[in-house]
């Protein structure tokens, strides 16, 4: 090639020149009007890419570039940087794209050169790589009261219905695959206006929502616009936690008579919580008639408290799973974090990416699916004994299984109900799903005490018991669980492509 | 739990919602009927009997009785956390401190050993679990994996 072509460029050079004595614009590059003269490379021109554009995270692809011009030599640049082009035409190349770059968001010129003799690059044409409208950040650390251990942190941004000026992004609220549906303290929505659901009767719905620590958190149930990434839940039913409540809670919710609400940033170790677990709504039939006795949801007219009956419709009903109110992507979720070293990390940084299987970032995969049953329970096996109440929740802080006694007296020395074992221990369980699957999960635990005086927030390795006796033991995988994982969540009664007989919904990593 | 081969099995459909309390004898009635008033089936077992409620919001209460009529367990599974006081009495000042005295483990369950008496509160939103027993009240050759 190189000594063809060398042989060539001399004549056509001295060709030009000849010609450059009659006809001085028929030489050199730049008029589109007139043709090149015999063996000189022609400009090329890029009239479009396919994709002409793509999201952040996108998978490694083909991009394929329509013109003119283009030949066997042509050499291709993405954000200037050379990329291996294949000839495809004199009207199509294509050059691989890697995850890299597609890493990041920008406008990424495209650019196409032809080599000398002749020649030269064409126009540029920005591939545009864009922020998926499916992703929030989430961050795990110690949270607004700088003491919560495995918090797992985003942001949610609420509007008064229907207003896209009257918002409020509120950090901290606490991302919790455990329950349904958003609650947001007070104070962190106190400059928003938003209106009240109401009852049949007309009376406002308040909402009395228990935690198995038995504190409770209590107050008014409203309408938002949620916004997470580019997804939206208008008119959504959410609670607002009152830090000043207008009623005290009713005695058939608080668990015992002076039990500690959690209506404060203090008592809840963040401004809210985000519920994304696998049900539409967070109580179901058990609260659309009050005769059932279900005591979640109340009206207080003449300022007594009473059960209430509050539909499961997305709208003037129950509190939801935002993502389940969604136009797309609402079939669940996908938790993604990065590994956490032993020892533990001072902070650690991950996606909480909505939908599954609906778009490039949010593929199942290889991950197997876990049915869950009615009570989005399912069971685990360990040394031979069935322990079918367990769970996966982001909003527990730690692998809690099992009991000290069980395990050969692990109790911590200075943490009462942690995990203290000499050496980093291994536990490998076994995993069984509503639909049949099964898989084998081993994870770590590390001494308990050690990792609190790290004032780290992020743990991969910490546990604490969940019983007190084989009877009562279960395995509720939290936080450390998603560590090095996508985990996701599946939605009851949606579809995910590929996914059958899961009618209460599912895990799948 | 097992139950002998001659299961003692009575249906009281209808009849006066009503549990016992932790500690105390059999024929101690809560005092608010409003919410648990369900079926009552009671059944005998080795060394114990136990009352099962099942009321219509979903939960299902189970109190294990001695020999001699006294609570000495009692269980829970429901679509909410049944009122501690109704169901543990006395014991239920010492989850109330307990819940008070927590640290760190966060959304986890929630466990109480006290002098002679263990309680574990479980599961998740929509499905509550859990169980307290009084150790010195265990019948004889009854143990407490039987309160589940």
């Amino acid at each position: 090639m190189r000594l063809k072509r060398y042989s060539v460029v001399p004549l056509a050079g001295l060709l030009c020149v000849a010609a450059s004595l009659f006809f001085v614009a028929s030489c050199g590059g730049g008029n589109s009007n007139s043709s090149p003269p015999p063996n000189s490379n022609p400009v090329p021109s890029i009239t479009s890419l396919s994709p002409a554009s793509a999201t952040v995270g996108a998978p490694a692809q083909t991009l394929t570039i329509a013109g003119t011009n283009f030949l066997s030599s042509s050499t291709v640049t993405y954000n200037a940087v050379a990329h291996t082009a294949t000839y495809v035409s004199s009207t199509q190349l294509t050059v691989p794209l890697s995850a890299a770059d597609l890493a990041t968001a920008g406008s990424f010129p495209v650019v196409v050169t032809n080599p000398a003799p002749g020649g030269g690059a064409s126009n540029s044409v920005n591939l545009t790589v864009s922020a998926p409208k499916n992703v929030v950040t989430l961050d795990v650390n110690l949270g607004p009261t700088n003491d919560y251990d495995n918090g797992l942190f985003a942001s949610v941004e609420v509007c008064e219905p229907g207003s896209s000026t009257n918002c409020t992004t509120v950090p901290d609220v606490l991302v919790d695959t455990g329950s349904y549906g958003l609650r947001l303290l007070s104070g962190a929505v106190s400059g928003l206006t938003l209106p009240a659901v109401t009852d049949a009767s007309g009376n406002d719905v308040q909402e009395c929502v228990q935690f198995i620590s038995m504190a409770y958190v209590w107050g008014p149930v409203v309408q938002a616009d949620i916004h997470l990434s580019g997804e939206s839940a208008s008119s959504a039913s959410i609670q607002i936690i009152s830090e000043s409540p207008q009623y005290p809670a009713p005695s058939s919710c608080v668990p015992t008579s002076n039990a500690q609400d959690s209506n404060s940033v203090s008592a809840l170790g963040a401004n809210g919580i985000l519920g994304v677990a696998n049900f539409p709504q967070d109580c179901g039939s058990g609260c659309t008639a009050a005769s059932n006795g279900v005591p979640q949801y109340f009206s207080c007219p003449s300022g007594n408290c009473q059960i209430t009956s509050v539909p499961t419709t997305s709208t003037q009903g129950q509190v939801w799973n935002p993502v389940a109110l969604f136009s797309q992507d609402n079939n669940g979720v996908l938790v993604s974090l990065p590994s956490v070293a032993a020892g533990g990390a001072a902070t650690a940084s991950g996606l909480l990416i909505f939908g599954i299987g609906t778009q490039t970032n949010n593929a199942l995969g290889s991950a197997q699916v876990y049915g869950v049953t009615d009570q989005a329970y399912f069971t685990t096996t360990y040394n031979g004994t069935q322990y079918s109440d367990s769970f996966i929740d982001s909003g527990s802080n730690a692998y809690f299984f099992l009991d000290s006694a069980t395990l050969g007296n692990l109790d911590c020395p200075d943490n009462t109900g942690w995990y203290c074992p000499a050496a980093t221990e291994s536990f490998t369980v076994t995993n069984t799903g509503t639909n049949g699957t099964t898989g084998s999960l081993t994870f770590s635990i590390e001494n308990a005490d050690n990792l609190f005086n790290t004032g780290y927030a992020a743990f991969n390795d910490l546990g604490g018991d969940s019983g007190t006796s084989p009877s009562t033991d279960y395995f509720d995988f939290g936080v450390p669980f998603f560590y090095d994982r996508n985990v996701f969540v599946g939605i009851a009664g949606q579809t995910v492509t590929g996914v059958t007989n899961v009618p209460y919904g599912f895990w799948a990593f | 739990m097992k139950i002998t081969s001659g299961v003692l099995l009575i249906l009281t459909l209808g009849a006066a919602p009503a549990w016992a309390v932790l500690g105390e004898y059999e024929s101690s009635v809560s005092l608010d009927q409003k919410y648990m008033r369900g079926e009552d089936r009671v059944i005998s077992a080795q060394g114990y009997r136990l009352h099962q409620i099942t009321s219509p919001n979903g939960a299902v209460v189970t109190e294990y009785v001695t020999p001699e009529g006294k609570v000495f367990g009692v269980s829970w599974r429901a679509p909410f956390i049944p009122n501690m006081e109704q169901l543990l009495g006395s014991y239920a000042t010492p989850v109330e401190q307990a819940a008070r005295a927590q640290t760190r483990r966060r959304g986890g369950p929630f466990i109480v050993r006290a002098n002679d008496f263990v309680f574990v509160s479980g599961g998740h939103m929509r499905a509550f679990h859990g169980s307290a027993y009084v150790p010195s009240l265990l019948p004889k050759n009854v143990s407490a994996e039987v309160v589940r």
